[in-house]
């Protein structure tokens, strides 16, 4: 699933939160969006789910059921425009994505059949995540606002993955979680990638996990893309490094 | 620094914690609405003070108008105690900020309960007793006595206020202890209510007339009291400040109920389970819930047992219509408030929004059982009729409730679901739509009770009502589309007032 944005702006007050006149997200693609506090990835992640309405452009999906318009080769969408681009996106940002009156099985269950996913997928989907839920989640009595930061973050990251999107956007999803749970997302998301061709996208403030997973890193700075770096070959350590000043 | 300057940046902070929530900041129209309802409120209060004390002069001959009115003293109180919900916060949620700063929680206790205590909300109903007074007192007995009496009713107010606080803190450890008020007040209502003469009447008239006095012993005892309520509020408060710091909710729940009989209604089902887990999960819901069916209850009671609306037509109506809507307008003008809390989570589902709004419809409309449960006394013994309960019924889940479910399109506050009990619920226009929402069709019953007669005025509403319901699939997608319309200004709004 192919993401373009085109002549994207945001602006809160005087500051520029984010600018981007073109860039194209390619179907499959593993992208990692690096950037100091305040450069745009959590913004640029709320404008391409259309949570937050730009100031001008706009973000386009191209749609793959649906038959291209005349004069097209396929069709394109125009996230603010409709809500089609949702069956086959899957996204966690915050908490804010989270009904936290829930308990974990309760929320699963409800994204599952909101996305008309049957009871056994969903055990079988749940199955792939048992070591990663670390037997905390699933079969609790627990809300999730009772639950700690890192396990609301792994029940986010799941609900996100539940209904296998095309388009899976996560926003930090390393923060709050240990270091085996850490490893355990990078592997489960190029695994994903893999499998399913889907197009990811992930934010963090972590460099090595995220030149580890990353087939392309797009670095951030005041809302512009400074760097647009392919790290098939995990080549933008160095200039991630250089940047954040990692080794001074 | 000394005690008063920390004393004083404590209460600057408070000041302005309340001044800038993010709903009245950036809000210029809320800022003028919020002076406008407390202007206004403040203008029926000198209004009805100064028709009381002309009303009460001319009207009980022998009797000083003061005494009558000081003899529903009671009354005042529990109405000052109830309206401090939602405008009043315990000590206990504000001491967080400084859990880690070098203030010593005993310090910080006794700075908010001194504020509270000196807090201007406990001046507000001298609008109304200043000109009462002024009127009724200072004529007769001269401004010596005035001052007394003012001064006496300023320390009992402040003794309900210490007395809230303390159930209020109660009430947050569990919501059963909202049982001790309405159980202290729901006595005394029952005591000065049912028989013919009220037997606290005279107590109270002797207590205002010692204040007016100045007589020494009744300032003594309300001191006193003020000192015991500012004790135990001190000590509770002072064991919910740890709570409330370490607040962790780490039990699990005692029954993880699935309502997989809602399983067949698919999607919207799912939203149903929703709308039952958000009312049985989080205190603040729940207690909505609860007070609406408690003031239902009340009303009906005292109906039943005594004749005091038995002529009163408008009365029977006023608390017919008040038992349907109460329940739909506790959560139904804050609509999406709630929502707000997981707000891009709902909206990044397709449709999500008219699913829910069309769950919150059903849902609202299978609590329109419960009225006629609790109507059902009154109608057996003939003082309400079954005419008008039809006829509300069916107005108010067709004609009431599109209007209630107008403000999805509008809210844009996210309200706390579990943690502040019934604090700053709402703001000023949903509370002013609920006031309108409430006395128009009232207005429009007794037009068209008066114009067609008993059963056919009720029948009118009813087709009105029945007109709405079956036209709801088509009202409910309006509302959503044009929700989705204003949706970027929305979710700004409950992101800003999010764990605010």
């Amino acid at each position: 699933m192919e993401i373009i944005i085109n002549n994207l702006r945001k602006t809160f007050g005087e500051k520029v939160a984010v600018d981007i006149p073109d860039l194209t997200i390619h179907s499959g693609e593993l992208l990692g969006l690096v950037g100091n506090n305040g450069a745009g990835k959590s913004t640029l992640f709320r404008l391409i789910l259309d949570l937050i309405k730009a100031d001008t452009g706009a973000v386009y999906m191209k749609d793959p059921a649906q038959p291209p318009l005349k004069g097209e080769s396929e069709r394109v969408i125009n996230v603010a425009e409709t809500e089609a681009w949702k069956d086959w996106t899957g996204a966690f940002v915050d908490e804010s994505f989270l009904i936290d009156y829930l308990t974990p099985d309760e929320y699963f269950q409800f994204i599952a059949r909101l996305t008309d996913t049957s009871d056994e997928q969903l055990q079988e989907f749940l199955a792939q995540f048992q070591h990663f839920m670390a037997d905390e989640l699933t079969g609790q009595k627990k809300l999730i606002r009772t639950l700690s930061a890192g396990n609301k973050q792994k029940v986010g990251i799941m609900a996100a993955m539940l209904l296998r999107p095309q388009v899976l956007i996560l926003d930090e999803p390393f923060n709050f979680l240990d270091p085996s749970s850490q490893n355990a997302i990078k592997h489960m998301l190029q695994k994903y990638n893999e499998e399913t061709g889907a197009t990811i996208l992930v934010s963090s403030h972590n460099l090595q996990h995220t030149v580890d997973i990353s087939s392309r890193i797009v670095l951030l700075e005041n809302g512009k893309v400074i760097q647009d770096i392919d790290n098939r070959e995990h080549q933008a350590q160095a200039i991630l490094e250089n940047y954040f000043e990692i080794n001074e | 620094m000394n005690s008063y300057k920390l004393y004083k940046l404590i209460c600057k902070n408070a000041d302005l914690q309340e001044k800038r929530h993010p709903l009245i900041d950036k809000n210029r129209f809320m800022k003028f609405l919020m002076v406008f309802y407390w202007l206004y409120f403040a203008a029926i209060l000198l209004f009805m003070g100064v028709v009381m004390a002309i009303g009460m002069k001319n009207s009980y001959n022998g009797v000083a108008a003061f005494h009558v009115f000081d003899g529903g003293m009671l009354y005042l109180l529990i109405i000052d105690f109830w309206l401090r919900f939602g405008l009043q916060e315990t000590p206990a949620q504000r001491a967080q900020p400084y859990a880690l700063l070098p203030v010593r929680r005993s310090f910080l206790m006794h700075t908010y309960l001194i504020r509270s205590g000196l807090a201007w909300g406990n001046l507000y109903w001298w609008f109304l007793l200043v000109p009462f007074g002024l009127i009724t007192i200072t004529v007769p007995l001269g401004w010596v006595a005035f001052f007394g009496w003012l001064l006496g009713w300023w320390l009992l107010c402040i003794a309900n206020g210490f007395f809230y606080l303390f159930c209020r803190a109660l009430i947050l450890k569990h919501l059963a202890w909202t049982l001790l008020p309405a159980a202290i007040h729901g006595a005394l209502l029952a005591i000065m209510l049912v028989p013919d003469k009220n037997p606290l009447d005279m107590p109270s008239t002797l207590l205002m007339y010692s204040f007016l006095k100045w007589d020494f012993l009744p300032f003594l005892c309300v001191g006193i009291l003020i000192l015991l309520l500012y004790k135990a509020n001190f000590t509770l408060q002072m064991g919910m400040v740890h709570a409330e710091i370490g607040k962790k909710e780490d039990k699990e729940i005692k029954h993880a109920t699935q309502f997989n009989f809602l399983n067949r209604y698919g999607k919207l089902g799912e939203y149903l389970k929703l709308e039952v887990k958000q009312r049985m999960r989080n205190k603040t819901v729940k207690m909505s819930f609860y007070v609406g069916i408690g003031f239902m209850v009340m009303f009906s009671v005292i109906m039943y047992f005594t004749d005091i609306y038995d002529n009163l037509d408008f009365m029977r109506s006023f608390i017919c219509l008040y038992n349907y809507i109460v329940l739909g307008m506790m959560t139904l003008i804050t609509i999406m408030c709630y929502e707000g809390n997981y707000i891009d989570g709902l909206m990044s589902r397709r449709e999500s929004i008219l699913q829910l709004l069309t769950a919150k419809y059903y849902f609202n409309v299978l609590l329109l059982l419960i009225p006629p449960i609790i109507l059902l006394p009154l109608m057996i013994i003939g003082k309400m009729s079954v005419w008008m309960n039809v006829g509300y019924f069916f107005f108010t889940a067709g004609v009431i409730y599109p209007a209630f479910f107008q403000m999805a399109v509008y809210n844009n506050n996210t309200l706390p679901m579990n943690t502040k009990i019934t604090s700053k619920q709402g703001n000023t226009t949903q509370q002013i739509f609920s006031t309108v929402i409430f006395f128009l069709p009232l207005g429009l019953e007794r037009a068209a009770t008066a114009l067609l007669g008993e059963p056919w005025g009720y029948i009118l509403l009813a087709v009105l009502g029945l007109a709405g319901i079956a036209t709801h699939r088509l009202w409910l997608r309006n509302v959503y589309q044009r929700f989705m319309a204003r949706r970027y200004k929305n979710m700004e709004g409950f992101r800003a007032s999010r764990n605010s």
